[in-house]
């Protein structure tokens, strides 16, 4: 079993797990009305789930390009920003200043300029802070967005 | 011709000057993630208490139709709908986009958002009080039966494999189908807070279509993140007419299906753009170009979503029916200045209701001078280097998702949506079927709660369900569609066999 | 020297409280310092959204309360989404208040499965009345309510009745009525709110609906429905003087079905902004600009204050969970 292969099976088994558990709660949770509906979908969606997993299994079913190790490990630290801004950030700091602030990270993560370089942290800065005084324009200028402040802003 | 009469109205100062406004303030608005038509003319609804009637409906008028153009700029240049009506938009367009070609996709989605967009309003004045009746004519059984046959696109709709593409509609399904059940107000799968309201489908729209995109540029890591460096070629705007003047099927498609499922009440403008992208990749000759840079899909899609704009108000000016949620807020906007729409617009206030018309033919074609005046400008953005498109991308998709409800749940749900879909991308799976499915829950699941209701009062859910010309129609286009799609799934496993290729 | 100190003791306690009180009343004096938000739990340009609209677009001017009124719309299942939200989410400091409808958001709270009830709310004023009245489409077999309820005796469960959702103010007439005349009818809650419901009706969906006096007053005038009869203790002069009310045609259906709105907020609010938004709203409420687009839009005013309201909404609680006992 190619490492492909074991991706693919593993993806259709977590698939059909999730239709599992949705059929189970579907079928087992009352009003019985309220849940016919999502019934007549969990059976279209288990069998389908399984039909998939059975193909992935036997190798049929090679459609999408995989997940790719070194991409992964680029993703990591970019999805660790993201999540960092949804859980803690926006709430505490404030949803602007803590957008600032990802943006710059992100911006400097995956900008191929070295470090060390200053010119490149001085577009960085520049670029963060146009962009964000579009945002603030538009959402909380234009638009009356009232953001979560947080304890700054 | 009644309406001719009163094309000075559209061209008085004030007037003029508020058509211009709604018309660059809503490609603004249109084009900003989180914002849809629905949003964008409910935000402008109190600007029109200081302003008589008519000139409160043509700023509504032109902000309505031009959010549905300028949600897809950011649908093309950033791949975020701005609403559903742009979602078959993102497909090609922003395939193009990255391709080099933004501006070229820029113009072609403003001109059929043009054309289409004319042609809905000329339905519109020419033939409501037809259309009037065949939108009443949709009870709750065929409303049903249209949104199985909206299901039945999934399969067939971008997506690499037939069995994934249901696969991921049925996730859509089931999605839509969390928190507050409409009909009967219980509650189902709420396994988080964030979850009570149920997913909202702008934050999922954000998600789904951002999320893995912004993924995917984070993928390319720091060492090899230089621009690809593709001669973009400068667009002209005459070479954009010809291209539009030759895609006479895909335009016509778009148009037909546009205004036809525009017109429906409760389905609306929402599916309008991905029926006629998928028409429009069934009927084509070049299918496998569709979802690659095709302007075809895109030019289908932004015809579809600007021909609803007129029929969706039919219902709205003639019988005070609210057909989609942006008439409903459009007649909100009446109601205030102490206009009912019906036979008392067209009977006691002419000017009011035709002058509103008439500015949104106006409308339109403003609406294509600035598109087209703009793209060449706004296509650079889709140039930008990658570390800041993944940043602003990012931020816009955080903004966007806030802003829908002022939320955070709903950012959570944005961000969870869209980082499974990038795995799921990864498999197989594709955004679209999903979203239709999404979409499509709800509106299959309450005409059929409302209508085993009503069956069970009259004569069962067999009588009501499966007789009358207009069910038999309906079914007959569900089974036609499944077989169809089946059978070119079984022609194209076949040809794939025969080439020995594996897919 | 222990007199001495306990005058100490007491001095020190007045100037605190004196500095408490005032810190209480400067926050109260200073609010509203940035745009407040009213949550409608119900989707844009419905009844409850546009009225709320109206109602609050003069709350800029210097003179009522000094900072402008936007509009949050939370729809979803008849209300409870928008509600929910408000009870478990938004915070209690004036700055996010709800727009309420009684007898929805009781009458939900007393079936159960929803997180708020009467006393997860602090009503601050009444803007508007909006009884439920019985339509039939324009060509409809019946002529009058009577009309309709005899066909139901005769015809148990054959009569549809469409309305907005399952416990709100139409569910409510519906089932008063089922009490009264001992008739049977098939309610059928719509999506989409009373203008899904009034669709319905007009396409001939349904027999007949309950819906809102100001929709039907408009669908009427449009010549696309017929109104029989009004759920409330007395007729509506302004826009409905020739219906009868249920009452006057023989059925004993009082106003418990009235659809009030108005504002709320949290409980655990500030006593003190409370009291400001209580003496404010009402004028707000009241104001000339906003009485005159109401009355264009054809909705029905009713100013009440916040003792008043609290009042109707003891008294709703009551006669709701005696109607909903039995079901």
């Amino acid at each position: 079993m190619t490492a492909f292969r074991l991706q693919h099976t593993i993806s259709s088994g977590i698939v059909f797990l999730v239709a599992a558990i949705i059929t189970y709660i579907s079928f087992t949770q009352e009003p019985a009305d309220a849940f016919l509906f999502p019934r007549m979908i969990a059976i279209f969606f288990i069998s389908l789930a399984a039909w998939n997993f059975v193909r992935a299994l036997t190798g049929v079913a090679k459609v999408g390009v995989g997940l790719d190790i070194v991409e992964f490990k680029n993703i990591v630290p970019g999805l660790a920003v993201m999540l960092i801004f949804m859980f803690f950030a926006a709430k505490v700091i404030g949803f602007f200043l803590s957008s600032t602030i990802a943006f710059m990270i992100i911006f400097t993560l995956y900008d191929p300029a070295p470090l060390n370089d200053g010119k490149a942290w001085m577009k960085r800065l520049i670029v963060t802070v146009c962009f964000m005084a579009v945002m603030y324009c538009l959402f909380a200028l234009l638009l009356k967005v009232q953001t979560p402040s947080g304890i700054l802003f | 011709m009644e309406f001719l009469s009163y094309f000075g109205g559209v061209f008085e100062p004030t007037a003029f000057l508020l058509l211009l406004g709604g018309t660059i303030g809503g490609l603004i608005l249109g084009a900003t993630p989180g914002l849809s038509p629905t949003m964008a003319v409910a935000l402008l609804i109190p600007f029109t208490f200081h302003l008589s009637p008519t000139q409160g409906l043509i700023l509504l008028g032109a902000a309505y139709t031009s959010t549905v153009a300028g949600g897809a700029v950011s649908a093309i240049l950033l791949k975020i709908p701005g609403a559903p009506a742009n979602i078959a938009t993102a497909l090609d367009g922003n395939a193009m986009a990255k391709n080099g070609e933004g501006a070229r996709a820029l113009h072609l989605s403003f001109l059929s958002s043009g054309i289409g967009g004319v042609i809905g309003v000329l339905l519109l004045i020419f033939l409501t009080p037809i259309l009037a009746q065949w939108a009443l004519a949709f009870g709750p059984s065929h409303l049903f039966w249209m949104a199985i046959l909206g299901v039945t696109v999934i399969g067939s709709l971008d997506s690499k494999s037939f069995v994934k593409g249901l696969l991921s509609g049925c996730i859509g399904l089931w999605l839509s189908m969390i928190g507050f059940d409409d009909n009967l107000g219980a509650q189902r799968f709420i396994f988080s807070d964030a979850l009570t309201g149920g997913i909202n489908i702008i934050a999922a729209l954000i998600g789904l279509f951002a999320i893995p995109q912004v993924l995917d540029m984070f993928a390319k890591g720091r060492s090899n993140s230089v621009i690809e460096a593709i001669e973009v070629p400068k667009q002209k705007f005459m070479d954009s007419l010809k291209e539009i003047s030759r895609s006479g099927r895909s335009l016509s498609i778009g148009t037909v299906f546009g205004s036809i499922i525009g017109l429906i009440p409760g389905v609306g403008g929402q599916i309008a753009g991905l029926v006629a992208y998928d028409q429009a990749k069934k009927f084509s000759p070049e299918k496998e170009k569709f979802g690659t840079g095709h302007p075809e899909g895109l030019i289908a899609a932004e015809s579809a979503n600007n021909a609803m704009v007129g029929p969706s108000l039919v219902p709205l000016l003639t019988l005070s029916i609210p057909g989609s949620p942006t008439a409903a807020v459009l007649l909100g906007g009446l109601i205030i200045h102490g206009i009912f729409p019906g036979s008392d617009l067209f009977d006691n206030h002419p000017e009011v209701a035709w002058t509103f018309i008439n500015s949104m033919l106006i409308g339109q074609i403003l609406m294509v001078i600035f598109g087209i005046y703009t793209a060449t400008w706004a296509a650079r953005i889709a140039r930008a280097p990658v570390p800041i498109m993944a940043a602003a991308v990012m931020v816009l998709a955080l903004f966007g998702a806030y802003s829908v409800q002022q939320s955070m749940g709903d950012v959570y749900v944005m961000l969870s949506l869209g980082v499974g879909m990038f795995f799921l991308e990864k498999f197989g799976f594709s955004a679209a079927p999903l979203v239709l499915g999404l979409i499509l829950g709800p509106i299959a699941e309450s005409n059929f709660t409302t209508g085993s209701l009503i069956a069970n009062a009259q004569n069962g859910p067999v009588e009501y369900f499966m007789t009358g010309t207009l069910n038999i129609f309906l079914i007959v286009l569900v089974l036609a569609s499944v077989f169809y799609s089946f059978w070119s799934n079984m022609m194209h496993g076949k040809a794939a066999k025969s080439e020995g290729a594996t897919s | 020297m222990n007199k001495l100190f306990k005058s100490l003791a007491i001095g020190a306690t007045t100037v605190a409280l004196g500095m408490s009180m005032s810190a209480g009343a400067t926050f109260a004096a200073d609010f509203p310092d940035r745009p407040i938000g009213v949550a409608v739990s119900y989707g844009a340009g419905g009844a409850t959204d546009f009225q709320a609209r109206i109602v609050t677009m003069v709350a800029g001017n210097e003179d009522v309360l000094g900072q402008p009124i936007y509009i949050l719309n939370k729809p979803g299942a008849g209300g409870r989404v928008g509600w929910n939200w408000f009870a478990t989410e938004a915070e209690a400091d004036g700055y996010t208040m709800s727009a309420y409808n009684i007898p929805h958001f009781i009458a939900q709270s007393i079936k159960g499965g929803v997180s708020y009830s009467a006393d997860s709310f602090e009503p601050i004023a009444n803007w508007g009345a909006d009884p439920a009245v019985v339509v039939v489409g324009k060509d409809s077999q019946f002529s009058t309510i009577n009309e309709m309820v005899d066909y139901a005796k005769e015809n148990p469960g054959k009569v549809t009745l469409s309305g907005a959702g399952l416990f709100v103010g139409h569910h409510i007439a519906a089932l008063q009525i089922e009490k009264a005349t001992g008739a049977k009818f098939a309610y059928i809650p719509t999506k989409g709110g009373g203008a899904a419901a009034m669709k319905a009706v007009i396409a001939g969906d349904v027999l007949g609906g309950i819906n809102n006096l100001s929709d039907a007053f408009r669908a009427q005038q449009a010549g696309n429905v017929k109104i029989l009869g009004v759920a409330d203790v007395e007729r509506n002069a302004e826009f409905l003087p020739d219906v009868p009310t249920l009452k006057e045609a023989g059925y004993d259906v009082d106003n418990a079905s009235v659809n009030f709105r108005g504002l709320m907020v949290k409980k655990g609010t500030p006593q003190a902004v409370i009291d400001k938004l209580a003496a404010k709203v009402p004028e707000m409420f009241a104001h000339k600009r906003v009485a005159k687009r109401m009355k264009a839009g054809g909705s029905p005013m009713k100013i009440m204050s916040r003792a008043e309201v609290q009042a109707m909404w003891a008294k709703r609680q009551e006669t709701l969970k005696e109607l909903l006992a039995g079901l």
